[in-house]
């Protein structure tokens, strides 16, 4: 039993994340405010969601490059497409939904068909997606961020479910952090506990012996290119939801915090290792690091080094705990 | 055993890939519940037959029939789901699952979305103990299993599918002794539920043990069928395979008297590899290794080169014993090797002839950093002239090449500096027939030069027609050591295969 506990993925970033928690706590007097906590939940959320599709993915062999500006991309959406035609802004939502979906299935089908690396296909998808957001915003708003849709039918309520706060105890907690756990609760049921979530193990860790068993390979390999768009576009919709408005330059550069987050997480990038939980792990420990600068009065310039830092030592410890996995 | 109906037949079944007729006419009949063993040379159609009754291949011609009606499985799936089994030589185990999710990977049972794993979990642990192994946790994951654990599971993946036929690709290969004692009882265990076994194996000893019946292939064809595997006797069953219907064209013997000693190995060994093998090779003398995949021959050639570290026994050149390990030292004592995985560990296939030829050279050619491309290429053309290269276009990339000749450009390779002596691991495989007769008389013209060369080979007529000297391997251990001329092609299989002919007729 300790040897099966020793060998979760996750392990390593579990134990990363305490140590930079008890850090920080140590160092930062604001960080042991119940506030600093809250604050720290929800930048890790903002990454947590993300990190969840992206370490199935990884799981399952494949990177997703286009994921950062997906998000960007499908809140643009949703924003002029209810904003232009003065519908309730639930339809733009459901809309811009079947768009980053669509997004997904088409990085999905690309790898597939065309057998080029995932790296390659998204990284072209990247750059389109980052060239149209911001063409395509200024074609249509004339400026480089969409207009203001708080005024708009369905604002209310669609910002209850994507971007609402509520309260604990006095302290105000941020909607997207219950959403991160249930993502990752679904994320983790997936993987150990559906049929779906063996495939995934399979595609990535041995792919022609999935093929010869039955495992419908490129299936399950564009379904997790979708999972990715789906979550791109929840965080879309919260990013819009939260700020009424959205900059057409955003997202560039989240697609590696997404994917350092998973590799913290304890996901190898030649696939068929990993954790949905790992992955949320991953996420917390960059919050804590993004506000416990901060809050220790560091210059915030720092934080990429420490993250550099950061992505290093939990890639060796997991090689460790990985080991040890093995030994037994 | 024999009165069992029989389950599954095959009748002139033809299978073509571009250039190659693999299947050529296979005749195959395995009953119910017996061990029905396939015997043939590599390349004999094996792999082949495999693949297609496990519905990776789809037959070109000829006629499959399985439990009575005809069996034309559309993919892998469907053949499984007909009750055919397959386990690969290679284990094609996902590490990172459990042993019950790679026993039901693919057809896991569910209820409302959800695995069932505490069914799933259950019935791994029958499967397990009716294999002899409950002791293997169905929860455990399968990296941390030992080869012969990963084996039961693979072999747990195909009683998963309610299989009739499972068919076994060499799966001694990769266990122990006493492993293979239980592999044996699985099998009996199999049969006696009435399952059939089709079993593949290099070693004639596991045959006469575990096997009912005899098929052997070659080139592509049944030559002979449903012999008695524990009665049938050695020679007959090797004659069965050997007997080219190639034609090999070698170039006479040189009648030349061999010359002073190039390499003396003595006490080589490597644990789990080979062990104590002392050989020597002359200046003008080939000297060649017969023995099958697996015996240990390639990683020999590989440690005298340098490229693996000896951990007992010196490989002496000239009288100058080599440092071990060191393919630097090798190569400065005169020393050259074509490896058997040309297109990986040789040659750069983007890059023109000249550069590949070169590479071994370079620093000749470098001057102040750059190389000298003109000087290059009047070398590699003399090469190309002396091997007689075509194309003979020496800046053509090496990719557009046939075998025989991406072959002669790794040979003439070590022509260029002063190679004495030539390490040739399977020269020919992949090379036409007419390309071959080429490629021999290189070698020979090389040895007439005096440059000696150790040559290994799966093909035994090879060894015999262009070697003067011969060694069988088997097992990592030399079993025997012979001038050409006193060795036949029989002789040899008798040897690598395991057994010698003595040992056997006492059995008998």
């Amino acid at each position: 039993m300790t040897h099966r506990l020793l060998a979760r993925p996750e392990l390593g970033s579990l134990v990363g994340a305490i140590a930079i928690f008890v850090f920080f706590l140590v160092i930062a007097d604001p960080f042991r405010q119940t506030s600093a906590m809250a604050t720290v939940l929800y930048v890790s959320s903002t990454i947590g969601i993300m990190a969840v599709p992206v370490a199935l993915l990884m799981i399952g062999g494949e990177f997703d490059l286009s994921a950062g500006v997906n998000v960007t991309a499908s809140s643009l959406f949703a924003a002029m497409l209810s904003y232009q035609l003065s519908l309730n802004v639930w339809v733009g939502v459901l809309v811009s939904l079947v768009f980053a979906l669509g997004i997904g299935f088409l990085n999905g089908f690309l790898v597939m068909t065309t057998k080029i690396p995932s790296f390659l296909v998204t990284l072209g998808t990247f750059l389109m997606l980052q060239g149209a957001n911001i063409a395509i915003t200024k074609q249509v708003s004339g400026q480089v961020a969409t207009d203001n849709i708080s005024d708009m039918d369905g604002f209310s309520s669609a910002r209850r479910v994507f971007a609402s706060s509520f309260e604990v105890g006095g302290v105000s907690i941020r909607v997207t952090v219950l959403w991160w756990l249930l993502f990752v609760v679904i994320g983790t049921w997936i993987l150990l506990r559906t049929r779906f979530g063996n495939w995934i193990f399979a595609v990535g860790g041995n792919v022609d012996s999935a093929r010869a068993v039955g495992v419908p390979v490129r299936q399950t390999k564009i379904a997790l290119f979708m999972g990715v768009g789906l979550c791109a576009w929840f965080m879309g919709m919260h990013r819009l939801f939260a700020f009424n408005t959205v900059q057409s330059g955003e997202g560039v550069g989240n697609e590696f915090i997404y994917i350092i987050a998973a590799v913290i997480g304890g996901c190898l990038l030649t696939g068929g290792y990993g954790s949905a939980i790992g992955a949320a792990f991953g996420a917390l420990i960059f919050g804590m690091t993004n506000q416990g600068i901060v809050y220790a009065g560091w210059e915030a310039d720092w934080f990429k080094f420490f993250l550099g830092i950061m992505l290093l030592f939990a890639t060796v410890l997991n090689m460790w705990v990985r080991r040890l996995a093995v030994r037994r | 055993m024999t009165d069992n109906e029989v389950v599954l037949r095959l009748e002139d079944v033809v299978k073509t890939f571009p250039g190659v007729r693999a299947l050529d006419g296979v005749q195959l009949e395995v009953r119910a519940g017996e061990v029905h063993c396939l015997l043939g040379q590599n390349g004999a159609g094996k792999s082949t037959l495999i693949k297609v009754l496990s519905g990776v291949h789809r037959p070109d011609e000829g006629r499959i029939e399985w439990l009575g009606g005809e069996f034309k499985p559309a993919n892998p799936q469907a053949a499984m789901k007909a009750g055919i089994a397959t386990i690969y030589q290679e284990l094609d185990l996902v590490d990172d699952l459990s042993v019950a999710e790679n026993a039901f990977l693919g057809h896991e049972p569910r209820r409302f979305g959800f695995v069932r794993r505490g069914y799933m979990s259950r019935h791994t642990r029958q499967i397990l103990t009716r294999l002899g192994h409950g002791e293997i946790p169905p929860g455990r994951m399968v990296r941390s299993l030992p080869a012969a654990g990963k084996q039961v599971v693979s072999m747990a993946r195909a009683l998963s599918h309610d299989a009739k036929l499972i068919i076994m690709d060499e799966p001694s290969a990769v266990l122990a002794h006493d492993e293979v004692d239980n592999l044996f009882r699985i099998i009996r265990d199999l049969t006696s539920n009435g399952i059939a076994v089709i079993y593949i194996s290099h070693r004639l000893e596991e045959i006469r043990e575990i096997g009912d019946r005899v098929t052997v292939l070659k080139d592509g064809r049944t030559t002979a069928a449903n012999l008695p595997a524990r009665t049938t006797p050695t020679r007959d069953l090797v004659s069965r395979m050997t007997g080219r219907t190639i034609e090999y064209v070698f170039p006479e013997q040189s009648t030349q008297d061999r010359g002073e000693e190039l390499l003396r190995v003595d006490g080589l060994g490597r644990a789990g590899e080979f062990a104590d093998i002392s050989l020597s090779v002359h200046s003008g003398e080939i000297v060649g290794i017969a023995g099958l995949v697996g015996s240990g021959r390639s990683e020999l050639l590989e440690t005298i080169f340098g490229a693996r570290r000896a951990e007992s026994g010196t490989v002496t050149v000239r009288g100058k014993t080599l440092r071990p390990g060191s393919v630097g030292a090798a190569v400065r004592a005169g020393l050259g090797m074509a490896p058997e995985e040309r297109k990986s560990q040789a040659l750069l296939l983007g890059e023109p002839i000249y550069r590949n030829v070169t590479l071994a050279t370079f620093t000749g050619y470098a001057r102040g950093g750059f190389t000298n491309a003109g000087k290059e290429i009047a070398e590699a053309n003399r090469i190309a002239d002396l091997l007689e290269l075509r194309p003979r276009d020496v800046r053509r990339p090496v990719r557009t090449l046939s075998g025989g000749n991406q072959q002669k450009v790794v040979v003439g390779r070590w022509l260029l500096g002063d190679t004495k002596l030539l390490l040739l691991d399977e020269p020919t495989r992949g090379v036409d027939v007419g390309a071959r007769a080429e490629l021999y008389q290189v070698i020979r013209d090389l040895a007439a030069r005096g440059v000696g060369v150790l040559l290994v080979s799966s093909e035994v007529p090879e060894v015999l027609g262009l070697a003067d000297r011969v060694l069988v391997m088997r097992e990592g251990r030399m079993v025997r050591e012979a001038p050409a001329g006193e060795l036949d092609e029989d002789t040899v299989l008798d040897l690598v295969m395991a057994g010698s002919l003595q040992a056997e007729e006492v059995t008998l």
